[in-house]
Formats: structure tokens, sequence, C-alpha cells
């Protein structure tokens, strides 16, 4: 059958068919097109350079799996865990009565066991963890032979020799009695033998465990503290001879990969200027002075861990710098921790637990990105969205160089900071030339106004809108990663202007002036806050909202 | 869980495989005599114009509905300018034609 004869029919030709699904798709194909711009807007996970941590990691709708009855089955009366029933509770108790024993209880069976095995000097084999002391961080290096045999294999002293109430639990838990009794008497020492045989194998590993659990206080001098161990398990053991690496080119590669797993999200390594220390308050030194950059602080890796997107975006009266200066401690924590393992000194560097050094020079050094005119460094990934940390070591190490993607030549026309700013602590002057200080040509705020405002404005400490006014701190969806492919790119500076323009003709923000305190200005926030930090939103409180001029 | 980046690859993809057919009947309905010099500049403003609606709802998604609606109308007025000059020269030379059977099949 002809088309034409379908129409006649009144059936729709295929050439109809066409005409008008072809009109409609392309009706379609906008609409389609229209919900992938908003998805792509909305999604957080283009948070500039911060895996998402929003709610929709959790994707599964729950409501239509609700159960209708109750989970459990309620058969006998309700009791509460009692610390005897668990694994790890009973080896607490476990210890304490060898503790006893070693004391003179009157438990002869425990002081017995105590007698024969006499636990290392940080506790039993089982102490901490589920790791015997060969495998903790700042061991002795283990393998090929080299390991010291462990301690003396123990004996489970008879039920009754334990305090209570681990006697009387294991007088009617027989069947626990010999789990823990085989553990102890057998498991433990293969796993000493295994330990000593092949330990070397599990080098990283054990590493990469003992970083995450790193954090103490750096207390003592770096010829001390960085040659000691600091996770809660070998905390004061001196680190282990250094495991030395295949290739300076490996090495690194090695820590940037750890330390992105450790939380960074921009990592860079470079050899440490003498220039770049500060010349006083060296950490856990008593002198206050000056002092001699320690010789092992060869190399440093540096870091940056961005904001938490939306709370950023309502800087400077409803935003804090704390987020990311927890997380760039965290991971200088770890990744001090992993480097100390492998035997090399390392030294944290981070926003909670100080610094011995400046920021920007090494950043620049490390090629994590370029200075800004608001004295902060802009990253290609992140804009001026981050914060630093830095480990110091003498690891050797492929280094990085500094980068170049078109940050002078941008802050040449943007000025954005510098209008933004409500101290108007940032210079206009179109380029750095004639800014110095120490030495060095670069660009810098003037500090002690900058901080006058941070003391005058509310909700978190400081203020940040620089920081995240500056057009490189974007989101990372297609757009803006367009224009900073682009921008970075051309060679005309064309780009460079058109964005200028659609910066401050499209996006509209409050005047510097908005963001001081009543009755000059109203507290304003760069963009809303979200509602997870709305009083209004969550708590029942009668509050006066000043942005709205109460 | 379907991926949604593929999805909508395959939906889109789908569609203008039918908005092409479309227009190549609408063409020939309308008499319009196509050539690649044609077809080329009126591919490109219907690619500028799915560019703006993408960047315009980009921007209100990310929250800055101020900037995604005044895209919307600083690229629609340029999407009518130059919508206005693709219509000259797609009619150029249709009127001559005028009268010539339409085309089926
Ligand atoms: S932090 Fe705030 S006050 Fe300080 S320079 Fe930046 S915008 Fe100005
Ligand atoms: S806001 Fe503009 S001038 Fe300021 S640092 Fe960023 S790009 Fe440079």
């Amino acid at each position: 059958m002809t088309d034409e004869i379908k129409k006649k029919e009144g059936g729709v030709s295929r050439r109809d068919f066409l005409k008008i699904g072809g009109a409609a798709a392309a009706g379609l194909q906008i609409g389609a097109v229209a919900g992938a711009g908003l998805a792509a807007g909305k999604d957080p996970a283009a948070n500039t350079g911060w895996q998402h941590l929003g709610d929709n990691t959790q994707f599964v709708d729950r409501k239509p799996l609700q159960l209708k009855g109750q989970p459990y089955e309620k058969v006998g009366p309700v009791l509460r865990p009692e610390e005897v029933e668990s694994a790890f509770g009973r080896r607490r108790l476990m210890m304490k009565s060898m503790k006893q024993g070693s004391r003179g209880s009157q438990k002869p069976a425990a002081e017995a066991a105590e007698k024969k095995t006499a636990p290392p000097k940080d506790g039993p084999p089982e102490a901490v963890g589920d790791i015997p002391p060969e495998s903790r961080p700042g061991a002795k290096p283990s393998g090929s032979g080299k390991r010291k045999p462990g301690p003396p294999r123990m004996k489970m002293p008879p039920p009754d020799s334990f305090v209570e109430p681990l006697a009387g639990f294991y007088k009617t838990h027989p069947d626990i009695y010999e789990l823990d009794k085989v553990r102890l008497e057998s498991i433990m020492p293969k796993r000493r033998e295994d330990e000593a045989k092949y330990g070397d194998f599990y080098t990283l590993i054990n590493a990469w465990q003992a970083s995450w659990m790193a954090g103490q206080p750096i207390e003592d001098p770096p010829e001390i503290s960085d040659f000691q161990m600091a996770s809660p398990m070998g905390r004061g053991r001196k680190i282990r001879p250094s495991i030395p690496f295949k290739s300076p080119q490996l090495a690194a590669k090695l820590v940037k990969k750890v330390a992105h797993h450790f939380g960074a999200t921009m990592v860079g390594v470079t050899k440490l200027k003498p220039e770049w220390c500060y010349n006083h308050s060296l950490r856990g030194s008593e002198d206050r002075g000056s002092y001699e950059v320690p010789k092992h602080w060869k190399y440093v890796i540096a870091f940056g861990v961005p904001h938490q997107w939306e709370q950023v975006q309502a800087n400077p009266n409803c935003g804090t710098s704390f987020d990311a200066y927890s997380r760039a401690t965290i991971a200088a924590r770890r990744l001090e921790t992993f480097i100390k393992s492998l035997g090399y000194p390392a030294r944290r560097h981070s926003p909670m637990d100080g610094y011995d050094l400046i920021a920007v020079p090494i950043l620049v050094d490390a090629g994590l990105g370029q200075q800004g005119r608001h004295g902060i460094v802009i990253t290609p990934e992140t804009g001026s969205n981050f914060r630093a940390a830095f480990v110091t070591t003498n690891l050797p190490m492929e280094i990085d160089k500094p980068i170049d993607f078109g940050v002078n030549e941008f802050c040449k026309d943007c000025h954005i900071c510098a209008e933004i700013c409500p101290s108007a602590s940032i210079s206009y002057e179109e380029t750095n030339e004639k800014i110095t200080t120490r030495g060095y040509r670069h660009w810098e705020i003037n500090q002690t106004s900058c901080y006058n405002f941070w003391m005058q404005s509310m909700g978190g400490l400081g203020c940040r809108l620089c920081l995240i006014a500056c057009p490189y701190s974007r989101k990372n969806n297609w757009a803006h990663a367009l224009a900073r492919t682009v921008d970075t790119n051309d060679p005309t500076g064309l780009v460079n202007d058109g964005l200028t323009w659609m910066q401050k003709t499209f996006f509209k923000t409050p005047e510097a002036a908005e963001y001081l305190p009543p009755p000059d200005g109203r507290f304003a926030t760069f963009r809303e806050p979200p509602d997870w930090l709305s009083v209004k939103e969550y708590l029942d409180i009668k509050t006066l909202d000043p942005t709205k001029g109460e | 869980m379907i991926n949604g980046t593929v999805f909508f690859a395959f939906v889109v993809g789908a569609l203008s495989g039918l908005v092409a057919a479309g227009a190549v009947i609408w063409a020939k309905d309308l008499r319009l005599k196509m050539t690649w010099w044609k077809w080329l500049p009126a591919l490109l403003w219907y690619l500028l114009l799915n560019f703006s609606v993408l960047l315009a709802f980009t921007m209100i998604g990310e929250g800055e509905t101020g900037a995604g609606l005044k895209m919307l109308v600083f690229f629609g007025v340029i999407l009518v300018i130059l919508g206005a000059g693709l219509v000259r020269l797609l009619l150029a030379g249709r009127a001559a034609d005028k009268g010539l059977p339409v085309e089926t099949g």
C-alpha cells in the first residue's frame, strides 16, 4: 500500500509520520537537553574536587521497602550485651587477669601463664586490635629470617584462674574457652611464625593500615618526632630502617596514589627550599626563635582538600574553614604515618597540627596551581576552593614542576575578588609587579584588614569570600570544565575577556558592603546557605534574621 | 541501576535520527532547495539552540537561576536574529520553483 493510498484511507503516511515525528522529536530533544542541563548543574558529583558526600549516595528509596511488622522476633527475656560475650571484651579481661597475676593475685594459673610468656613491653600479643606486635608499624623489618622470633608460646590458664566475670563465663561456655585457648596457644604463635616468614610481602598493607590510625600530637622537635611512629599502635617507637623504592618515580607515584586515598584531592611533590620555612616557633621545640631547617626535610608533598560545596558558597557569614582544615589534617596524619611506616622520617604540616612552612610557594613549586590576586593558590581543578597540608620527608621522589594555566593573565582584568572583598584588602593593581615581600614578587593582601573583617563576620570564624567568588572556583560540570579548558588553551585572551564579561554580567552577588555587620551591611552570604545550616528550618527557637534587615 | 548517561545518549541519539529524517521531508515539502551550505548553518543553528538550553538549565540546576534565565534571554535573542537570517537563506531560490509539484514517496 502506497503512502498516497494510506492517506486517502485516512491513515498516516510514512512521510507525515516522519514530519510530525521529527518535529516532535526536536521538541523532545530540547526538553531532554534542558533536563540534562538541570541534572548536570545539580549533580553533587561535580562539586569541585570533592567526591560527593550528599544524601544521594543512598539512592534506594526505602519507603516502598518498609516492613509491615517487626524485624525481630522476641522469644525470651531481653538482655543487653555483656563485655564477656565478645571476643574483644574477653581479651581485655584476659589481660586484666594476667596483670593481676603478675601483681600477686590469688589466681595461680594466670600467674603461671604470665611467668611463662612474659608479654612484650607494650602489652600481651593480642593487646592491640588483632595485630601482633611484629606487624605493627615501627616493628623491625620482617621476613627472610630478619625478624626476631616472637615471645615464647603461651599456655591458656584453666577457666577458674581468670577474673570474674570471665571465669564464670568460661565455666558456662566451655566451647568458647576452647576457641580462645586454640587462638592463644596455636593461632597466635603460628601467626608470629608467618609474620617472620612472610611479613615483608605485606609491608604496604601494614603501612596503609597504620596510616588510618594516625593522629598523635607533635610534641618533640623534628630530630626526634619525625623519626618516631605516631600512630596509637606504635607510638614513640623508632621508625624501621628505610625500605628502598625501585625508583624515585615509583616512590612519587605510590605516595600520590595513597595520598588521594587518604583524602587529598590534588597532590604534588617538590624539593623544599629553606626560605619557605618559618623562621620561628618550630613545633615540638621549646625555643620559639629562629631554627635551622632540618636536613631531612628534603622533599615536601603538598596536597589540597576542598571545602564542602554548599557551605563554602554561604561564606563569609555562614561558612567555615574547619571542614577542609579537618580533612586536610587527617590526610596529612595518614600520609605521614604511611611514610614513616616505610622507614623514612616524616612530619606533617596541616591546619589543625600547625605548619613549619609557608603554604603558597610550596603549592606553586609542587605544580598544584598558581597564586591569584587574592594571595592564595588557584588550582585548575578546584580553583581556590581548597585547603592545603604538607608532609616533609627525605624519601627520594620524582618532583613536579610549577604550572601556568593563565591565572596571571586572567587576574589582570578580573578583579572580582578585589571588588567583593568587604575589607578592601585585595589590590586592584593590574599586575603584582610592584608587590614584593621577603625578596620575592607576588600578590599579597592586607592581612590585618582581612583579619579585622574575620572578627566582624558571623557564623564560622573568618571570611573566605575571595576564595569562593573567584571564577576558577566553580563546579566541575561540563559548562565550567569547557570554559576552563578553552580558556587555558586560548592564546588570544578573547575567551578570557568573554568569560570575565559573562561572570560579571550574568552572575549577580551581594555588594561588598552587604557582607558587613548591620547597620552598614546585613551579614549577607555569597549564596543562600543550605537548608541543613538553616536554624529556621530545623530548630524551634526564635531568632532575628540580619540578612532580612531584622 | 540504569546508567543515566548511557540511557540519555541512547534517547537523544534516537531523537536526533528522527529529527534529521523529519527535517529532510520538511525541506522537500516546503520546496527548499537544500544544499550542503544550507544544511550546515541549519545544523549549527540547531546545535546552538541545544547548547543554549543545556547551558542555561545547567546554571539553573547549579542554583544560579538568575544567571540561567539571563543566558536564556541572551542566547534567545541571538538565536532569533540568526534564525531570521537562516530562514532567508533557506528560502532563497524557493520562489522560482513555486507551483512545482510536491514530491512524494
Ligand atoms: S578573606 Fe575576605 S576579607 Fe580577607 S581578603 Fe578575602 S574577601 Fe577580603
Ligand atoms: S577573582 Fe579574579 S582576580 Fe581574583 S584571584 Fe580569582 S581570577 Fe584572579
